[in-house]
C-alpha cells in the first residue's frame, strides 16, 4: 500500500464494508460492476432500521441535513461512510425504498450513499451484525440515528 | 484529501508561530508542554494524546476519592474532565486510531486471532467509553446542578461509579495499545508511509480544531488538576521511611 492509499483508508474502510458505486446520477438496480445493496433488519433496541449487505447497522448524522457529507477525517475513521465506487450501482433489499436512494459527493472523494438525502455511514463500534450500539450517540460534532425504512432518523422520545 | 502541509500552515499562521514561541518560553517556566510536532511519527503522536487521557484518568480518580471521602463534586469539574475526553479523545485520537491504525493491522493479518480479537476488543471499549462520557455529560448538565455548582450526593455517587468504569477498562487498554499495539503498527508500516502519516494525523488535528489542540487540551487538563488539588507532583512522592534499611 503506498502513502497515498494510506490517507485514504477510513474512505477504504467504507469501501470494504459497503462495496458499491454511483453519483447523484447513478442508476439505482440495474447495470453492471459492483453493487451496493441496503436492507432492513430488525435490531433489538432500535425495531426495523436500514443495514448493509452484511446486517451492519446504517446512521445519519444530523450535521449533514440532508445535503451534504460532513463527516471526515478522524470522524470517518470512526463512521465509515457507505462508500459508492465507480461504476457500480446500489441496489433496494426488501422493505428498502428505491427511490430514496441516492448518493452525494465525499470531500475526501467518490461518492457515498444516501438515503432520503441522508448520507449513509456504519460505525466501528458495531463489531458484529445486527448491533446499533452507536444510536444516538453525540460525537464528533453532532447526533448519530439510525434509520427507518421511511427515511426518517429514529430519534428517543423527549 | 487536499490539506496544506504543516510546514504551510505554520508558515500561512503567523499568530501559531507568535503561540508557539510564547509557549516554549512557558515551558522553562511553568513546565507546560512544548508544542514542536513536526517529524513525530502518528503511533507517538498517539502514545502523546494517550498521555492526556491518563491526566483525565487521574482526575476521574480525584474525584471518586472525594465522593468515597463524603464529599460532593462539583458539576463543573465533571463537565470539563468529561469534554476533553468527548471533544479530543473519543472525537478525534480515537478515530485516528479506528480509521488508520486498527484497519491496518487487521488488513496484515486477518486469519490471526490475536490480533483481530484484540482490535475487537479495543473497538467495544471506545464504543463503551463514550456511552460513558455521554453519561458523566449528561448527569454533570446544568440543569442537574445544586447550590455551588454541586451534584447532589446521589448524582456523585453515579458519576462516581461511572468513573471507575471508565478508569478501569481504559488504565488496561491504553496500556495494551502503548506497548502492543502500536509497536506492533510501527513493525509493519514502512518508515516513509510512517513519515506521511504522521504529517497527516497533524493536519487533520490543525483542519478540525484550527490550531495545535494537543497542547490546548494540555493546559485544559492542567487547569481541572489545579482546581481538584493534583496537580502538584510533588505530592505523589512517597515517603521511603518505612522502606529504609533497618
Amino acid at each position: 500500500m503506498n502513502s497515498r492509499v494510506w490517507l485514504l483508508a477510513p474512505a477504504l474502510a467504507g469501501l470494504l464494508l459497503a462495496a458499491g458505486c454511483g453519483g447523484r446520477s447513478a442508476p439505482a438496480a440495474s447495470g453492471h460492476g459492483p453493487k451496493v445493496t441496503v436492507l432492513t433488519r430488525h435490531l433489538d433496541g432500535v425495531g426495523q432500521v436500514l443495514v448493509t449487505a452484511k446486517g451492519y447497522a446504517l446512521y445519519m448524522f444530523e450535521p449533514d441535513n440532508q445535503r451534504s457529507v460532513t463527516c471526515t477525517g478522524a470522524c470517518a475513521g470512526s463512521w465509515p461512510p457507505v462508500k459508492v465506487p465507480d461504476g457500480g450501482s446500489y441496489v433496494a433489499g426488501a422493505g428498502v425504498d428505491g427511490k430514496l436512494l441516492g448518493s452525494d459527493p465525499d470531500p475526501e472523494g467518490g461518492q457515498v450513499l444516501t438515503y432520503n438525502g441522508w448520507p449513509l455511514y456504519t460505525y466501528t463500534g458495531d463489531v458484529q451484525p445486527a448491533q446499533a450500539t452507536g444510536q444516538a450517540i453525540d460525537l464528533n460534532g453532532g447526533e448519530w440515528y439510525v434509520l427507518r425504512p421511511d427515511g426518517s432518523p429514529l430519534k428517543p422520545t423527549p | 484529501m487536499s490539506t496544506p502541509g504543516r510546514r504551510a500552515i505554520l508558515l500561512a499562521g503567523g499568530g501559531l508561530a507568535v503561540g508557539a514561541a510564547t509557549t516554549g518560553t512557558a515551558w522553562a517556566a511553568t513546565g507546560s508542554p512544548a508544542p514542536a510536532r513536526d517529524g513525530l511519527p502518528p503511533d507517538d503522536d498517539l502514545m502523546r494524546e494517550h498521555g492526556v487521557l491518563k491526566r483525565v484518568l487521574l482526575c476521574y480518580r480525584a474525584m471518586t476519592s472525594q465522593v468515597e471521602a463524603g464529599h460532593p463534586l462539583t458539576a463543573a469539574h465533571v463537565q470539563d474532565a468529561a469534554l476533553i475526553i468527548h471533544d479530543f479523545t473519543e472525537g478525534f485520537h480515537e478515530g485516528l486510531e479506528e480509521g488508520y491504525v486498527f484497519p491496518r493491522l487487521r488488513s496484515a493479518d486477518p486469519i490471526n486471532s490475536t490480533v483481530t480479537g484484540t482490535v475487537s476488543t479495543l473497538l467495544v471499549q471506545h464504543a463503551r467509553g463514550r456511552v460513558i462520557t455521554q453519561y458523566l455529560l449528561a448527569q454533570a448538565a446544568p440543569v442537574k446542578t445544586g447550590p455551588g455548582g454541586t451534584l447532589s450526593a446521589d448524582t456523585s455517587a453515579r458519576v462516581s461509579g461511572a468513573m471507575q468504569a471508565f478508569v478501569r477498562m481504559y488504565e488496561p487498554h491504553e496500556a495494551r495499545e502503548d506497548t502492543v499495539v502500536f509497536p506492533a503498527f510501527r513493525r509493519i508500516v514502512p518508515a516513509q508511509e510512517l513519515a506521511d502519516l504522521g504529517q497527516h494525523f497533524a493536519d487533520l488535528e490543525q483542519q478540525q480544531f484550527g490550531r495545535d489542540e494537543f497542547t490546548a487540551m494540555v493546559a485544559r487538563i492542567t487547569a481541572i488538576e489545579q482546581a481538584l488539588g493534583s496537580y502538584d507532583l510533588s505530592q505523589f512522592t512517597p515517603s521511603v521511611t518505612p522502606y529504609l534499611p533497618a
